[in-house]
């Protein structure tokens, strides 16, 4: 390579660099202002804080009751998570591996809702929900993403099982497996690399989500999720930005810090996912 | 007997396996969809006990004269267009850039896809901490005219910051479908290129965009379903003001059934949403498939 083609090579990688540093500026300016006093923050917010306070932190962390909101979270993805692979996963495998009438409408009525948009549903969905006792409680909000996180996930699993093949199926049934075990012990464990897929862009989704948990939780500050904590923060501080930005920085730390280890994955999970959804 | 038994029993585990799921689909698909037509064709305010039927009244009135509406969609045909159009644009540059063996294209690839693991409300109101509070800052160091415009204030600039901060937030995602896309294109193919005597543009044009086809079918379909429905930037952005401007279709049904309990009119909304979404769901889905068939 020549010279100039060489230092043409640096100020490209130097200009890209600096443009994905101005592209985060938005994010540096929330992190420095949740380190700053409400005076600071009023004279100049471009600038550096002078002293470094985590009077914000520790204001915000037990005015929101942090530790809980992040147990909400948790409970909520996890409940979710878990109930979409396990219930999408066993559906999506027999319907793969059946061939009739039945099975074809049975997956059509699973994939249908994919072309019904939340707000078109958001009332009666809170109603039906009311109705079940679902509403008002993480665990009932849990619950709830099973059924709406399971379109995409049986339509991701029903096409990678069509790809395994059936003689497995069958070699393990002249070994006496049958029924769930047979599922759980030989497909499910080669479904792993779609169940990690479904695992990044569920819990990304969930533990993000923010109208369906306004509608069922909102009510009470023991059941609010983190974003929604942020969001009626920000509502009763208006002018408090110091504090806002601390509530956002405190609700989006933990994405940040798990995408920082899992990066590969995740971009990996995401770009997987939408290939195939 | 024994086969009987076997076919009874195949069903049986069907049966076992697949109900799980209608029940979970049910619950928050099927029985809200069939309450959402059946409320649609009624006037009913959420306190009185029974909704009062009224027919296609809802659907009449918000056709001829409801002006919030017809503002809303117009909103959103506006945000979607420009929005799939610029995103898609800027992602494949983006793509290539990154393409072209840069050391730090890790980096540059995490940096562009940290927004869009972030909340939407969340990214909505840092944006306008910085719209409000950081141009001042900046206008003031700067002296530059960009910062002291009234960016959530004025309908027209309120508009450009609701699209630029939805492209903000989710760039990362198009340009990591547009990166793999691009690594999928064979090298030789370019460097036949490169012999035949093409130049860079023209060898994006002949050679590289043909060969993302599959890519963007995909990212125009996600852009397209996520545009259509876009809410919580909105929210917490702007809400929907200076003056109403900034409500989308999504906003606007939240508004008629939560702010003003218009349950039966805005349910009636709600469904209006859906069969455009259908319609145009299935339009594409027709289209991409004619062709794929002839690619």
């Amino acid at each position: 390579m020549s010279a100039s083609n060489k230092a043409a090579r640096w100020i490209g990688e130097i200009v890209m660099v600096l443009l994905s540093l101005v592209f985060l500026y938005p994010l540096f300016l929330a992190i420095f202002n949740s380190f700053k006093t409400f005076q600071e923050v009023m004279s100049d917010v471009i600038a550096l804080p002078k002293h470094w306070t985590f009077a914000n932190y520790s204001y915000v962390w037990n005015f929101i009751n942090y530790p809980r909101l992040f147990l909400n979270n948790t409970i909520i993805t996890v409940l979710g998570l878990a109930g979409i692979i396990l219930v999408s996963s066993i559906a999506a495998y027999k319907l793969a591996r059946t061939k009739s009438r039945l099975s074809g409408v049975v997956y059509f009525i699973c994939i249908m809702p994919m072309l019904i948009p939340f707000q078109s549903i958001m009332l009666t969905v809170l109603k039906t929900a009311r109705f079940l006792h679902l509403s008002d409680s993480t665990w009932g909000l849990g619950l709830l993403y099973w059924g709406f996180g399971a379109p995409l996930a049986v339509f991701i699993y029903h096409g990678f099982v069509k790809g395994i093949p059936k003689e497995l199926d069958e070699s393990a049934m002249i070994d006496g497996a049958s029924g769930f075990g047979l599922f759980f012990r030989i497909i499910f464990p080669l479904l792993k690399s779609v169940t990690a897929t479904i695992v990044i862009i569920d819990v990304m989704w969930i533990w993000n989500d923010f109208l369906l948990p306004l509608l069922m939780v909102n009510g009470s500050p023991t059941t609010k999720t983190l974003t929604l904590a942020a969001y009626t923060f920000v509502g009763q501080y208006t002018s408090d930005w110091q504090y806002a930005m601390t509530a956002m920085v405190m609700a989006v730390l933990p994405s940040i810090v798990v995408f920082m280890f899992l990066q590969k994955y995740i971009v990996k999970g995401v770009v997987a996912g939408a290939v195939k959804g | 007997m024994a086969s009987f038994y076997r076919k009874w029993r195949s069903k049986m585990e069907f049966g076992l396996f697949t109900l799980p799921v209608l029940i979970c689909v049910a619950v928050a698909f099927y029985v809200p969809f069939v309450m959402t037509v059946r409320y649609s064709l009624t006037k009913w305010n959420g306190i009185s006990k029974h909704p009062k039927f009224i027919g296609l009244d809802n659907f009449k009135q918000i056709f001829t004269g409801d002006a919030n509406f017809t503002h809303a969609a117009w909103f959103t045909v506006k945000y979607a267009v420009l929005y799939i159009v610029l995103i898609n644009v800027l992602a494949i540059l983006l793509a290539l850039v990154l393409d072209a063996k840069l050391k730090t294209k890790t980096w540059l690839r995490a940096a562009f896809f940290i927004p869009y693991i972030l909340s939407l409300v969340i990214v909505g109101f840092i944006w306008k901490f910085i719209f409000m509070q950081g141009f001042e800052s900046l206008g003031d160091s700067t002296g530059w005219h960009i910062f002291k415009m009234s960016w959530l204030g004025e309908p027209g600039l309120a508009f450009i910051s609701v699209l630029f901060v939805s492209i903000w937030q989710s760039i990362g995602f198009y340009l990591v479908i547009y990166v793999a896309g691009l690594q999928s294109v064979p090298g030789d193919l370019k460097e036949a290129a490169v012999v035949d005597g093409a130049g860079p543009v023209r060898r994006f044009f002949s050679v590289t965009l043909p060969l993302l086809a599959p890519s963007i079918t995909i990212a125009v379909f996600m852009a397209l379903t996520n545009s259509i429905k876009v809410f919580d930037v909105i929210l917490s952005l702007t809400g929907g003001g200076p003056g109403g401007t900034t409500y989308s279709v999504a906003y606007d049904i939240y508004r008629d059934t939560f702010t003003n309990n218009l349950y039966g009119y805005g349910t009636a909304k709600a469904l209006i949403l859906f069969v455009a979404v259908l319609i145009i769901t299935v339009i594409q889905l027709t289209i991409f498939k004619r062709r794929e068939v002839e690619a």
